[in-house]
């Protein structure tokens, strides 16, 4: 029922595509700039780097690193086994003395093997990653996070007050500030009407999840939704909407998810959701649309 | 060490269980100070500070509603979010007690075929120590599966001719061949996969979801059970709470289980005479004295008790309107089966889990028992299997086509394997089966897991696993990843450990199954 191909890939690939064909030809990063910094960046920089310096030691460029710790040198070109950097890494989880510290994760095999071949090589800050043959790949760093909606947080009195005065709630997706609000109104379904719809429109911005299943919701709600322009997914069944109030929400430029399930949308109105820029997954079963639909022969 | 002015001190020697009479945690002699201190805090961050804004706007609901705004807020689970943006929102697990066989339902080993009643070689066994029940077995007769596999969908599962609704579904389904645990009996298996320990007392895998993502619909509990009437009884595995109980969370955690026949829940409707107004009152009455006895003793479980007097004031409008089945259409019973009518069955209670999926309750675990076929296997894996297929697949393609299996991971499974020679005598017709702790299959559905994949590979007995091994704890991580929680990160402070649903020894999420 639900649709389309798998544009996330294709929108992968299509970025990959322009990424690659973004790079200076001939200008090849350096190993350290490819493999080291993003390693020491992601599991030391955070206790060693600009914010704090433990042990007096920062690891957020190659001058640092070289320069070492209160206690001395780091590493010891061409010498792995002889470096505190390599060995700090290389204890067993649990040990006293092992980094990351804390319980924070362990760095990874390949990790630890780009960190020693860099070491053994000579600790450059200009060979290139082709003089690394033997350097195993790295995990796919994870993506920065992508914001969907601005930062709730300060907005948090407004919020608190619109949940009490309208008897719904509004639930941060996540502890990620940037992944912003599920407006929810599963405990009190008759609370998600038109009107509570409106009076929301001064923190619309911050709401990327809407779930109205069974609420009194019509089409007039809907032209509020219309200029909810964070959000994302989109839950309307059991509802009364019909094909012309979806209509409005074509202007919504992120929906990916909506779900029309025993709603009163016709034919028309699932043709038009189809149509919508961002949409990837749509259910319209029970809706008159749909029942027409599938009794076609 | 006991203040003057309170009453529950009077002797230092009376136990805690003896009508409230006794000395409160806090006052237990030579408790040091350091420690009092830290239970005190944990008391105050996990029922006022803990829950952060959702404390106070749920705290701004219930005023609304005209409930008393401190037994709200006293009572309020301790609700942190997810660490990152969730896959899942609410999960349905479909637990087979007993454990089916994987051979004749997931597992297919076509080259057992060829060895009817050979001996299992000795290598594969590797001298494992078998159970009570075949240890003392002259030889161990290889017993091939007498149902017959096919191939399925796009994704070419196979799948045994027991379940053909089921097969017509597995383009939806992640099937895992290489489950294994440590327990070996049914109870400290079944506790393994439900709480994440084989002893009783830790909380359950729908309690830890609660704690830490909290309600989506406060009119209804979090966390559900169903237990489902039998098509047989053999073996059967006893069930209780010990399996859905908070263990050192807060009690209000616990599931609230649905019976099988009757009212749902007893003693919902007021007695005649007694209108809603009078209960409220009540109720009110009732919390006041019990806000009291909290602030003299401090004791969780007043909250909670608290808690379940406001849950079932509000289940007395939410759960006649969810057992009404009226509203279903004639779509519904196509699918599910004329069984769904009848409250207690396998059928009915996948219907109820959608109905509840629907209404945001997080977590439904349904209990079918009577898979624990050590003898008479082909016989009554068949009315086990006749029982369930239709309703399971029923409710994985109902909760598909209403949107719903996007964000609700659908497991299903058992505690372990069993074996692949027969307990018992083997002959054409018929065979045993014992318990086999080093392999099993189970399956997942939606919920951001990759549909339509085979993961994990046993030996051609499946005794051993050969390729990517998955552990209790394991599949535990997975579940919390996909509802966006770190199973490092999810822990509750008890008896000096940061408790987790993993435990201490070592789990990984399955980043293959991700979708």
């Amino acid at each position: 029922m639900a649709s389309s191909p798998d544009l996330p890939r294709f929108r992968r690939r299509l970025a990959l595509g322009i990424l690659l064909a973004a790079l200076p030809l001939g200008a090849e990063t350096t190993f350290y700039q490819d493999r080291i910094g993003p390693i020491l960046d992601r599991h030391c920089v955070v206790c060693h780097g600009p914010e704090k310096q433990k042990a007096g030691l920062r690891l957020d460029s190659f001058a640092w690193v070289m320069k070492g710790a209160e206690s001395g040198a780091m590493v010891l070109p061409g010498n792995a086994a002889g470096s505190e950097l390599y060995r700090r890494i290389t204890l067993p989880a649990g040990d006293d003395e092992v980094m990351p510290t804390d319980g924070k994760p362990l760095l990874s095999r390949e990790e630890i093997r780009n960190v020693e071949l860099w070491i053994l090589g000579g600790a450059s800050a200009t060979k290139g990653v082709a003089e690394f043959p033997g350097a195993p790949a790295l995990g796919r760093p994870k993506p920065a996070p992508v914001a969907l909606a601005p930062d709730w947080r300060p907005r948090a009195d407004e919020i608190r007050r619109l949940e009490t005065e309208l008897g719904i709630r509004l639930v941060p997706r996540s502890q990620q500030a940037g992944d912003g609000l599920i407006l929810r109104t599963a405990g009190s379904p008759r609370r998600g009407d038109d009107a509570t719809l409106a009076r929301l429109a001064p923190i619309a911005e911050l709401i990327v999840e809407a779930e109205l299943a069974r609420t009194p919701v019509t089409d007039a709600g809907l032209a509020a939704l219309g200029r909810w322009t964070n959000l994302r997914s989109l839950d309307l069944s059991r509802t009364r909407v019909t094909g012309q109030g979806v209509a409005a929400l074509a202007s919504l430029p992120h929906l990916e998810a909506l779900n029309l399930t025993d709603s009163a949308v016709d034919a028309a109105g699932i043709q038009r959701a189809r149509a919508f820029p961002a949409l990837r997954r749509l259910w319209a079963f029970g809706a008159p649309g749909m029942v027409a639909t599938e009794a076609r022969p | 060490m006991h203040s003057p002015e309170n009453p529950f001190a009077r002797d230092p020697h009376l136990c805690s269980d003896h009508a409230g009479e006794g000395p409160s945690i806090w006052n237990l002699p030579g408790l040091p100070d350091a420690l009092r201190r830290e239970w005190l805090a944990l008391e105050t961050r996990r029922h006022f500070l803990g829950r952060g804004m959702q404390a106070l706007g749920w705290a701004g609901l219930a005023s609304l509603l005209g409930r008393p705004l401190a037994a709200q807020t006293a009572a309020g689970p301790a609700v942190l979010g997810p660490h990152y943006a969730p896959r899942a929102k609410r999960a349905i697990y479909l637990f087979m007690a007993g454990s089916p066989s994987q051979f004749e339902t997931w597992d297919h080993k076509p080259v057992l075929q060829r060895m009817f009643d050979q001996d299992l070689p000795e290598s594969v066994r590797g001298g494992q120590v078998l159970t009570g029940m075949t240890a003392s077995q002259a030889r161990f007769p290889i017993a091939p599966s007498i149902y017959k596999f096919a191939q399925h969908g796009q994704a070419g599962h196979w799948v045994s001719e027991l379940f053909p609704h089921t097969a017509r579904i597995g383009d939806e389904l992640c099937v895992l061949k290489s489950l294994h645990t440590e327990a070996i009996n049914h109870e400290p298996a079944i506790l393994q996969l439900t709480t994440g320990n084989m002893f009783p007392g830790r909380p359950s895998l729908g309690s830890w979801l609660s704690y830490g993502l909290g309600a989506m619909n406060d009119e209804l509990p979090t966390f559900v059970v169903m237990t489902s009437k039998m098509p047989h009884r053999t073996n059967v595995q006893a069930l209780s709470n010990r399996l859905w109980s908070s263990g050192f969370l807060s009690p209000e955690h616990a599931a609230v289980s649905l019976r099988s026949a009757g009212d749902p829940v007893l003693h919902l409707n007021n007695p005649p005479g007694v209108s809603g107004d009078v209960r409220r009152a009540m109720i009110d009455g009732v919390n006041a004295l019990n806000r009291q006895l909290f602030e003299r003793v401090g004791d969780a479980e007043t909250n909670a008790r608290i808690a379940q007097y406001e849950m079932a004031f509000r289940m007395q409008s939410s759960v006649p309107e969810l057992a009404d089945l009226s509203s279903e259409p004639q779509s519904t019973w196509d699918l599910y089966g004329e069984k769904a009518k009848e409250p207690g069955t396998y059928a009915y209670n996948c219907l109820m889990a959608r109905r509840l999926a629907e209404r945001g309750v997080r977590f439904t675990q349904i209990f079918l028992r009577s898979w624990d076929q050590h003898s008479n296997l082909p016989r009554n894996i068949k009315l086990m299997a006749e029982e369930s297929d239709q309703a399971t697949a029923a409710l994985v393609t109902d909760l598909k086509r209403r949107g719903l299996l996007d964000d609700t991971l659908v497991v299903w499974g058992g505690e372990f394997g069993r074996t692949c020679y027969s307990q018992g005598v083997l002959t054409a017709e018929n065979y045993g089966r014992d318990h086999h702790p080093r392999c099993f299959s189970m399956w997942l559905a939606g919920g951001g897991v990759k549909p339509g994949l085979s993961f994990g590979e046993t030996d051609d007995f499946s005794y051993n696993i050969v390729k990517d091994p998955v552990h209790i704890r394991d599949l535990h991580a997975t579940m919390l990843h996909l509802f966006g929680l770190d199973h490092n990160r999810l822990s509750f402070r008890f008896q000096g450990l940061d408790q987790r649903l993993t435990g201490v020894l070592p789990a990984k999420v399955i980043d293959g199954i991700l979708a």
